[in-house]
């Protein structure tokens, strides 16, 4: 399969904070779930893949072709949604179709101004009178009006209220239906990845921890619910990480079937990806 | 590159009411003889760039301009040339008024020194805006206002010192047979030094990481 995004032992160190051999490919017409804690490396990995932070080490290949030296060739293709706001607050949407319309090639202006529409916003109004949501349904609708073959979108729903929230997901979830390109989507809000996404990378503390399929996952990971007494029979091999609640045990397994032939342990709870990254991140080994 | 310039200068057109009320409050100080309209072209293409600036940092445009093809080198491109066309555009404002102005209180128009004296204000709000643009893309306007500040003040405390020891005349003297080039001498400085300020600030900017 063809991969939109391909990134090799990327390394980048800050005094507190290191990435630390980053590897993972996305498919085309794949959507990917970045998955992490905050500050576990998602933006700055996202940042390197833009090309915001250019002093790292190691490899990033979009639509195959190296990110810095074709930059300006992948970035023509690229649509993108940042963490915070970063339009100028004094300009109007009609501003900003103006500016793209000589920005992009395929800068589509009626494409724009039907989002627009479809999300209420008036192109003359002054993007400081639109709220935080408002603001990110404008940067989406940017984000698409090129007909990009790539979506970046760091944290899109992040800060924004559970109404704004759905309304941006059903964004989403209505451009998967009519436009076909692939997607990187971060988030620590995973509930929004669970059924968007077909495969999931899992960040933490600088570090790819997995990058797999969302069924693969959800389907093969456990989390199984024991007593003490049983948890003591369970070798160390057989499971990931940990976790000792109020009554019982939450073991996360990678593989529950192989775990309920080996062991007679009856809960083995389907994961969410809530619960991996609790676990991964806050359970013991 | 035309679409970070149309950008800019949407920005600077929504500072149009604010532009207006001081050409009007200008104009009307300037038929009372109080103030000279030139002053107008510094003061408001510095407080307009800076804005633009302000805006741009606030908004996190930067990083995202990195993001749109060919950012990093159109952004600044852009701001330079933004800041030209929108000195011209003051220069003819400023220029027109200066002339009725001048019409209104003498009943004759001295073109020559009117010219003579803008172009002295485009050099100077050149000189003041080239010179801060490298900084502004160094440090970011906040902590740039704080150094281009020290720096003004520094230059002027030991020019104040210095020029205590030297004899100015002299030197007036020694440089006199270039009195007859001055115009073409200095718009050759003009366009020096927004070339290396541009250049100083595409290095910093195609450095810069947010």
């Amino acid at each position: 399969m063809e991969n939109v995004l391909e990134i090799k032992n990327l390394c980048k160190k800050y005094d507190n904070f290191e990435l630390k051999n980053i590897t993972f490919t996305l498919p085309k017409g794949m959507i990917m779930g970045f998955i992490g804690e905050n500050g576990a490396g998602k933006t700055t990995t996202i940042k390197a893949i833009l090309n915001i932070i250019n002093s790292y080490q190691g490899e990033i290949k979009i639509f195959g072709l190296d990110n810095r030296e074709d930059d300006k060739k992948i970035k023509e293709d690229i649509g993108v949604v940042l963490d915070d706001m970063f339009f100028p607050e004094i300009l109007t949407p009609n501003d900003i179709n103006k500016a793209m319309l000589d920005i992009y090639k395929n800068w589509d202006s009626k494409m724009f101004y039907d989002y627009l529409k479809e999300f209420s916003l008036l192109p003359n109004k002054q993007i400081k009178t639109f709220s935080k949501g408002m603001k990110k349904k404008l940067e989406i609708a940017t984000a698409l009006s090129h007909h990009p073959k790539l979506l970046i979108l760091d944290e899109p729903t992040s800060g924004l209220d559970p109404i704004a929230r759905s309304e941006v997901i059903e964004i989403f979830q209505n451009i998967l239906e009519k436009e076909e390109c692939s997607i990187l989507l971060s988030s620590h809000i995973t509930t929004d990845l669970e059924h968007m996404a077909d495969y999931i990378t899992f960040i933490n503390n600088g570090e790819i921890v997995l990058s797999k399929t969302t069924d693969e996952l959800l389907n093969n990971y456990g989390l199984v619910k024991c007593s003490e007494k049983e948890f003591k029979k369970i070798d160390k091999k057989d499971y990931l990480k940990y976790k000792k609640t109020k009554y019982e045990y939450e073991v996360l397994v990678e593989n529950k079937k192989d775990f309920k032939t080996k062991y007679n342990i009856s809960i083995i709870d389907k994961i969410t990806l809530d619960d991996l990254m609790v676990l991964m991140i806050k359970g013991e080994k | 590159m035309l679409g970070f310039i149309k950008k800019d200068i949407a920005m600077i057109k929504s500072n149009f009411k604010l532009i207006g009320i001081l050409i009007v409050v200008y104009t009307i100080m300037g038929l009372m003889g109080e103030v000279d309209i030139s002053f107008i072209l510094p003061f408001m293409s510095v407080m307009i760039m800076i804005s633009t600036f302000s805006y741009d940092n606030y908004n996190n445009w930067d990083a995202y301009s990195i993001s749109l093809p060919n950012g990093r080198k159109n952004s600044v491109k852009a701001k330079y040339i933004a800041t030209i066309l929108m000195i011209l555009v003051v220069s003819i404002i400023t220029i027109i008024l200066s002339f009725i102005i001048s019409y209104l209180n003498t009943k004759s128009i001295n073109y020559g020194q009117i010219l003579i004296s803008m172009f002295g204000e485009i050099f100077g709000t050149l000189l003041v805006l080239t010179f801060m643009y490298p900084i502004i893309y160094k440090f970011g306007v906040e902590k740039a206002r704080i150094g281009i500040f020290l720096i003004v003040f520094g230059i002027v405390f030991i020019g104040g010192f210095l020029l205590q020891f030297i004899d100015l005349s002299l030197i007036a003297n020694s440089l006199s047979f270039l009195e007859d080039y001055l115009i073409i001498i200095l718009s050759l400085i003009m366009v020096m030094m927004v070339y290396i300020s541009y250049k100083i600030s595409e290095k910093i900017f195609s450095k810069k990481e947010f």
